[in-house]
């Protein structure tokens, strides 16, 4: 008897409809086999779910079987059809009634045959109300991942018994309560507060910009400087993500696998460290069945990438693409997936491989060529991509300690009321644009929201000829001096905003 | 115009065109090649040499005694290397002087190689390079301390340090410059910076002449202090911030506790200032120009 059952696979972000077609033949030798360009896991799924359904006391039947999973012509990887077959088979037995309803089975089976964790199931509920698809049953530790999602009864499943059974209308499972969205704000809660941090005034005042406008930023500075230290605490000063980011950030998450069993959404903004050895496809993304890197992981969020310089050339001049558009497009045999990487890049870096030039305590000691090869590696194209650039200069502690007193660091917690009020103002600003913050301006929203007048055009027409500054740059200072302005509370961008941005500039090698 | 169309000319020991002051010295090279203008082997000469890792203070230094060296048409010699050596041949030519350079390699090879621009403008501004190495020689560790003898050897007035490390390569010249009897100067620097190590050791032993101003140099009187007043436009914030910056180079951290204002107002100042000209950056710090 022919059952076909309907299941879901991923590619990139985007969801499509599988059909899973389950024939036990009455007649031939017996054998189990599953076609549809099945992966090694797919392939793999075959003896658990024989195993499972032996182990729910099912008898399994010693008859020759085929599994077609169709469409046939695109690639099927990952463990969710275990669940689909195993029904399909259970089906073709007549062991139970399928529901009247269009239903999605998915998920992964263990051998004692409860439903394990399985990656994508936020993917398959917003596919599932697209296609009209009434019902869902997934894995008990992933619902939640599901139930965010109106419209659409999700089912955890614990085992395959309890699915049985309620397919048999004996116990049935209570669908899943919606998980609403709204009151699940939470914000990250960074390693260092900022009022830790002794001194630094200047790299605050531009962390905190930075999170405001959601700007790149390039910290330079000796080892031990607090580089890094700034770049983690600033995890704490970030605005909580909005309903939508919420939904985006998820998608990802959901499809790599990255939700811990059991939780639904991502309420705090990612913050991805990636170490310097990261290949080029680990940050970017790729691979034959293309998968979304760490600055997709990074999206709507932060991505800090410590000793900036050491990052291999290639990897560095990869980042440039999606750095502007705010997504990254993979292509591979495959075919093409993009995936958002609308992301705030923190890089740090050394002045040179020792550290130590223009220190005035120790001295440099690298050889001209060496800086040279070193710093050209922060190339003009990519600098040029990044809104604010300063030198954290090491701290020295006595003279700071002396004159401390005076001076009141702010707490990450007043910051980050500073940054939610500055990007208050740019949601009303952006409403019927497309964009979230000022880093992401197009040179037409520019035109629209960044008038400058009499003084801050006369300020920075003379900078841009005092410092040679490029067209680019150009349109980055004045989505700087945007962010200054907001942080202020001002309407209008004034002088003063642009010559505090023009603090921040891109300098040459000095 | 390419360093090829000026031709190499070879000057050996016996020639009567072999500089004279060269001839004196005790391991004179048997052979000069040398490309350019070859009259300024008999002018006034000074050397000024230094540290490859040159700070803003020597470039400072070099700015503010250059202008009257070079005006009383002192033709200036140095190693064609990075830092103090290279920024001595640019402002040299950029004051309108002419310059020599001596190579630790053959004429036909630019090392460093960045300088090659450095190269072409000694020649069109008649300035000289020499070399006591075949054209095509290159360069060695070796050669360097070697070409150091034929930097002193050429110069008449001395030869002036103006940043060097403990153990560098401008002490030797130092030691040279003793042995063949040719006056040593040397800029004094902050007890606390790393390039300056070797000239206040050389000043502290007596081994130097300590020079704060051209005139120890030169020595006729040419009367010309600068003063500081402040240029008549700056705001309150802005004659602060020149006032404070006039003492000592400072970071903007270091800036916004002195003057106990936010960094936000201070970035503005300092914008300001710096469109005007008048307070330059380097390394995190904030200089008056």
């Amino acid at each position: 008897m022919l059952t076909k059952v309907l299941s879901a696979t991923h590619f990139g972000l985007e969801t499509i409809p599988i059909e899973v077609e389950v024939n036990v033949f009455s007649k031939g030798f017996p054998g189990f086999s599953v076609i549809g360009l099945a992966g090694k896991s797919v392939e793999e799924a075959k003896e658990r779910v024989k195993t499972a359904l032996a182990n729910s006391g099912v008898d399994f039947p010693n008859k020759k079987i085929i599994v077609n999973l169709a469409p046939a012509d695109i690639p099927k990887e990952g463990s969710a059809y275990d669940l689909p077959i195993a029904i399909g088979i259970l089906r073709s037995m007549e062991a139970i009634p399928m529901p009247k309803e269009k239903s999605y089975f998915y998920g992964e089976l263990s051998l004692d045959g409860t439903l394990r964790h399985t990656k994508g199931v936020l993917l398959l509920a917003l596919s599932a109300k697209k296609q009209k698809v009434k019902n869902l049953f997934v894995p008990y530790v992933s619902a939640n991942e599901a139930a965010v999602v109106k419209g659409i009864n999700v089912y955890p499943v614990k085992t395959l018994n309890d699915l049985i059974s309620h397919l048999n209308g004996v116990n049935l499972i209570s669908p899943h309560k919606l998980v609403e969205i709204a009151n699940k704000k939470d914000v990250f809660r960074a390693e260092f507060d900022f009022s830790e941090i002794i001194g630094q005034e200047q790299a605050k005042r531009a962390l905190t910009i930075a999170a405001a406008g959601g700007h790149n930023v390039h910290l330079q500075g000796p080892p031990g400087a607090g580089k890094t230290m700034l770049a983690r605490a600033m995890a704490g000063i970030l605005p909580p993500l909005t309903e939508e980011e919420s939904l985006e950030v998820t998608k990802i998450y959901s499809v790599t696998g990255n939700i811990p069993p059991g939780s639904s959404l991502m309420t705090k903004r990612p913050f991805r460290v990636s170490h310097h050895t990261t290949s080029r496809i680990g940050l970017i993304g790729g691979g034959s069945n293309p998968h979304p890197g760490e600055i997709s992981l990074a999206h709507r969020g932060v991505m800090f990438l410590d000793e900036f310089p050491e990052f291999s050339r290639s990897t560095l001049e990869a980042l440039r693409q999606p750095m502007e558009d705010g997504r990254v497009s993979i292509t591979r045999a495959a075919g093409s997936v993009t995936y958002p990487a609308q992301f705030m890049l923190v890089a740090a870096s050394n002045p040179c491989p020792c550290g130590y030039l223009g220190d005035e305590k120790r001295a440099c000691t690298c050889s001209p060529r060496m800086i040279m090869r070193y710093q050209s590696k922060l190339s003009g194209p990519l600098m040029d991509r990044i809104d604010l650039h300063l030198t954290v200069a090491a701290v020295d502690t006595d003279k700071l300690m002396a004159k401390m007193p005076a001076f009141k660091s702010k707490t990450s917690k007043e910051i980050r009321g500073e940054v939610i009020n500055a990007r208050n103002i740019q949601k009303a600003r952006f409403a019927k644009d497309k964009i979230i913050v000022n880093a992401d301006m197009k040179n037409k929203h520019i035109k629209k929201y960044c008038e400058l007048t009499g003084d801050s055009l006369l300020l920075l027409k003379q900078a841009v000829n005092t410092y040679g500054l490029s067209a680019r740059t150009y349109f980055r200072l004045i989505k700087v001096a945007r962010t200054i302005a907001d942080l202020e509370g001002a309407k209008d961008i004034k002088a003063s905003h642009v010559a505090e941005a023009l603090q921040y500039r891109v300098r040459g090698v000095s | 115009m390419s360093i090829f169309a000026y031709p190499i000319r070879e000057i050996s020991l016996s020639d009567k065109d072999f500089p004279g002051r060269l001839k004196k010295i005790k391991n004179p090279p048997r052979k000069l090649y040398v490309r350019g203008n070859p009259d300024v082997l008999t002018s006034k000469t000074l050397a000024i040499v230094g540290s490859r890792r040159m700070t803003h203070y020597g470039e400072t230094v070099i700015a503010r005694l250059l202008p009257d060296i070079v005006s009383e048409r002192v033709v200036t010699i140095s190693g064609f290397m990075y830092g103090v050596d290279s920024e001595v041949h640019a402002q040299t030519i950029a004051l309108g002087g002419q310059t020599i350079a001596v190579f630790g390699c053959g004429l036909d090879v630019v090392y460093p190689p960045e300088n090659i621009s450095l190269y072409e403008d000694i020649l069109k501004t008649k300035g000289l390079v020499v070399s006591e190495y075949e054209p095509k020689a290159r360069p060695h560790l070796w050669k360097f301390p070697q070409r150091n003898r034929i930097v002193v050897g050429l110069s008449t007035i001395g030869v002036l340090i103006i940043e060097a490390a403990d153990k560098s390569g401008s002490l030797v010249t130092a030691r040279l410059a003793h042995k063949e009897g040719r006056r040593v100067y040397a800029v004094p620097g902050a007890i606390t910076s790393s390039v300056s190590g070797g000239t206040n050791e050389l000043i502290k032993k007596g081994k130097a002449k300590l020079v704060t101003c051209s005139l120890d140099i030169l020595g006729s009187a040419r009367p010309k202090t600068q003063k500081q007043t402040p240029p008549a436009d700056l705001s309150g914030n802005e004659l602060r911030l020149w006032q404070i910056l006039g003492q000592e180079a400072l970071s903007l951290d270091e800036i916004a506790y002195e003057l106990k204002d936010s960094v936000s107002n201070v970035s503005i100042a300092i914008t300001n200032l710096s469109l005007k000209g008048l307070i330059r950056e380097s390394a995190g710090k904030y200089y008056l120009v």
